[in-house]
C-alpha cells in the first residue's frame, strides 16, 4: 500500500515537472503569434485612420515603419531564443533528467531492494499462522517443523541421538542462535547416547564460548575436527567457527582453520555469511544454488580436480539435482575410482531420478552393480537391482535380491509391503 | 541574484548533512566511549517493581550488601542483550555473581518468557517499564551493565554488551578483588 502511494507520488511530480517543461517552447511560439496579432490591428488601425484622414501620410508611414521594425526584431529574438534552446541541452535535459532520475531509483531497487520482504511486524506471527502462503518444498524447513518432527521421533524412541540433537539445534535456532539450558540439556542426553555426535559437539562448544569459554569451546570443536572424516559436510563450517571464535577470543587460529582453504573450495567470507543468514529462505537458497554454478564453472576450466569434481557431486545431490550430480560423480569417479559410500551416495543420486515403480536405466545399474560388489547387502543395490532384473526378464534373480533384502528389513520397515507385493507379483 | 542563492541553500543543507554523517560513520567514532559520570560514586536511586511474581520490590539496600553486586539493564526485544546473557548465565552459575537483571521498557511478561527460554541469571529481577530507572541510572541504551562495590560505589560502567574479553579482564578480577 505505502509502496504504492509512493509510486503515486513520485508520478504526480514526474508529470508536474514534466508538463511545464514540455509546455514550455510551445508557448514560446505562441507568445509570438500573439505579438504578431497585436502588431497586424496596429497596422490595420493605422492604415483605417490614414483612409479616414485622421492620420496624415507622412506620420502614417512612421508609424507603419516602427511597426514593422518592432515586428522583425520581435520574430528576430524569438528566432534566436528557440535556436539557442534547440542547440544546447536546455531544451531536452530538464524533461530527460525529470524522467531519468526516478526510473533510476526504480532500477537500483529492484537491483538491491527486496519488494517481497513482508513487514517486519507481519513477519513475526507466522509461527501461530501456520506456515507461509507462499511455502515451497525447495525452502529450509521452518523452525516450528524442526522442533515438531524432533519432538514427534523422540515420542518414539525418547533417547535417540540424532533426534535430541535435531531437537536442540531446533531450540538453538528458534533462540536466535543462543544455545539455551533446554537445548544444552538435549545436547547432553545426545552424547549420552553417542559420545562423538558432530551436531551435539558442535552446539555445545558454541554454548561453550557462547558462556565466555571460547578456550575451551575450541578444544572441543578441534577435537570434533581431529575425529571428522576428511569430506565431512560440516567440516568447512566448523573452520570457519574455530577461525571466528579464535579470533574474537585473541587466541592464535589453529592452522587447519586458517583462511587458506585446504582443499581450494572458495570459503564464503565472514560477511557474506552473515549477509547469507539474513536472507530469506528462497533468496538464501537462490544464494547456494548460485554459488554451486559458480563451482561448476570452476570445474568446467579445470576438470582434473577429482576433491572438486565431489563436492559438486554432493553439493548438486543436496539441492535435489540429481542428473547434474550423477553426472559429477562419474566425472571423479573417472579421475579416481571412488569409495563405497560415495558409491552409495552416487547411486542414491541415479535411483532419485527414477520414476516409481520403473527399472533403472543402464547407467544407474552399472553404479548400483559396484556398490553391490562392495557391500552385498545394501538396501539400494538390492532393491533397483532387483528391479532392473525383473525388468529384463530374470525373475529368479529379481526374487533372489528382493528376499534377500526383505530378510534384512526390519519388521516395520515401511517399505516392506511394497516389497512383498513386487515378490507375489514375480512369484 | 540574491534570491537565486537562495534555491542552493537545500542543496548546501544537504551537502553539510552528508557530510557529517559520512565523517561519524568513517571516523572510527565508538559511541560506548562517552564514559559515564557514574563511576567512582554512590550508585543511583534502585527503586523498582519486581519482575517475577510475589517477590518484593528492588531497592537501595541490594547494593549496600558488602558483597560486590552486577547491575544489568535489559529487554527482551533486544538483540544483543541475548548475545551477552549466556556470559551472565556463566557468572551467576559458575562464579556465584550476584547480578540484579532490570527489564527496561519491557512488557514484563515478556521480560519472563524471554528468562524461562534462556534461562534466568539474575538473582534479583526487577521491571522498569517506563524507563524511569533508566533515567536515574543514566541509561543510553540496552544493554548496560554497572559493577557495584560491597559499600554501593559503582566501579564500572559498560554501555553495550559485555564480552568474554570483559568477564575475564574486568568482572571476575572485581568480583574476586571485592570479596
Amino acid at each position: 500500500m505505502l509502496e504504492f502511494l509512493l509510486a503515486l507520488l513520485t508520478t504526480a511530480t514526474v508529470g508536474a515537472l514534466l508538463v511545464p517543461l514540455l509546455r514550455a517552447s510551445a508557448r514560446r511560439t505562441e507568445r509570438l503569434d500573439s505579438a504578431l496579432a497585436i502588431y497586424r490591428d496596429q497596422l490595420a488601425e493605422i492604415e483605417r485612420e490614414r483612409a479616414a484622414g485622421t492620420l496624415p501620410e507622412a506620420e502614417a508611414a512612421a508609424a507603419r515603419i516602427e511597426v514593422e521594425r518592432r515586428i522583425l526584431s520581435a520574430a528576430n529574438t524569438t528566432d534566436a531564443a528557440v535556436h539557442a534552446d534547440s542547440a544546447g541541452l536546455h531544451r531536452f535535459l530538464p524533461p530527460a533528467l525529470a524522467l531519468v532520475i526516478p526510473l533510476l531509483a526504480l532500477g537500483v531497487y529492484l537491483q538491491i531492494g527486496r519488494p517481497g520482504l513482508p513487514a517486519a511486524p507481519f513477519s513475526a506471527p507466522n509461527s501461530a499462522r501456520g506456515p507461509a502462503p507462499h511455502a515451497n518444498p525447495n525452502e529450509p524447513m521452518s523452525i516450528e517443523r524442526l522442533l515438531a518432527q524432533a519432538r514427534a521421533r523422540l515420542a518414539e524412541a525418547p533417547n535417540d541421538p540424532d533426534a535430541l540433537s535435531a531437537l536442540g539445534e531446533a531450540m538453538v535456532l528458534e533462540a536466535d542462535g543462543s544455545v539455551t539450558p533446554a537445548a544444552r540439556e538435549a545436547f547432553d542426553k545426545a552424547l549420552a547416547g553417542r559420545p562423538d555426535d558432530p551436531r551435539a559437539q558442535f552446539y555445545l562448544g558454541l554454548h561453550e564460548t557462547q558462556s565466555g569459554d571460547s578456550r575451551a569451546a575450541l578444544a572441543r570443536w578441534q577435537a570434533l575436527e581431529a575425529k571428522s572424516p576428511p569430506d565431512a559436510p560440516w567440516l568447512p563450517m566448523l573452520r570457519a567457527e574455530i577461525a571466528r571464535v579464535a579470533k574474537a577470543a585473541g587466541l592464535p587460529v589453529p592452522p587447519s582453520a586458517a583462511p587458506s582453504a585446504p582443499t581450494g573450495m572458495p570459503q564464503p567470507s565472514r560477511d557474506q555469511v552473515e549477509a547469507m543468514q539474513n536472507l530469506d529462505p528462497a533468496q538464501r537458497q537462490q544464494a547456494i544454488r548460485s554459488m554451486v554454478e559458480g563451482l561448476d564453472a570452476r570445474m568446467k576450466e579445470s576438470p582434473d580436480d577429482r576433491a572438486g569434481w565431489l563436492r559438486l557431486a554432493n553439493a548438486w545431490k543436496v539441492l535435489g539435482e540429481n542428473a547434474k550430480a550423477a553426472d559429477a560423480y562419474a566425472k571423479a569417479d573417472a579421475l579416481g575410482a571412488v569409495d563405497t559410500r560415495t558409491l552409495t551416495d552416487w547411486a542414491e543420486a541415479h535411483v532419485r531420478q527414477i520414476a516409481p515403480g520403473a527399472a533403472p536405466p543402464p547407467d544407474a545399474v552399472a553404479v548400483l552393480q559396484r556398490l553391490e560388489k562392495a557391500e552385498p547387502r545394501n538396501a539400494l543395490a538390492l532393491f533397483y537391482l532387483g528391479a532392473a532384473s525383473f525388468a529384463a526378464g530374470d525373475k529368479p534373480e529379481a526374487l533372489k535380491r528382493w528376499k534377500t533384502l526383505l530378510s534384512l528389513l526390519p519388521a516395520d520397515a515401511p517399505i516392506r509391503g511394497m516389497l512383498e507385493e513386487r515378490i507375489k507379483s514375480a512369484e | 541574484m540574491s534570491r537565486r542563492l537562495l534555491f542552493l541553500l537545500p542543496l548546501v543543507t544537504l551537502a553539510l548533512m552528508a557530510g557529517f554523517f559520512a565523517w561519524s560513520l568513517l571516523a572510527g567514532r565508538d559511541p560506548a566511549s562517552i564514559g559515564s559520570v557514574l563511576v567512582g560514586r554512590p550508585a543511583p536511586r534502585l527503586d523498582v517493581k519486581a519482575l517475577r511474581d510475589g517477590e518484593p520490590p528492588l531497592t537501595d539496600g541490594l547494593l549496600k550488601t558488602g558483597k560486590p553486586t552486577i547491575v544489568n539493564f535489559f529487554a527482551s526485544w533486544c538483540t544483543p542483550c541475548l548475545a551477552e546473557h549466556p556470559l551472565f548465565a556463566r557468572l551467576a552459575e559458575r562464579d556465584g555473581a550476584v547480578i540484579i537483571g532490570i527489564a527496561w521498557k519491557n512488557k514484563p511478561e515478556e521480560a519472563r518468557a524471554w528468562l524461562k527460554r534462556l534461562g534466568d541469571p539474575y538473582k534479583f529481577a526487577g521491571a522498569d517499564l517506563e524507563g524511569r530507572a533508566g533515567l536515574d541510572w543514566g541509561l543510553s541504551g540496552v544493554p548496560e551493565t554497572y559493577l557495584i562495590d560491597g559499600q554501593g560505589i559503582v566501579r564500572r560502567h559498560f554501555r553495550g554488551p559485555i564480552t568474554e574479553r570483559d568477564v575475564n579482564e574486568t568482572i571476575l578480577p572485581f568480583l574476586k578483588g571485592g570479596k
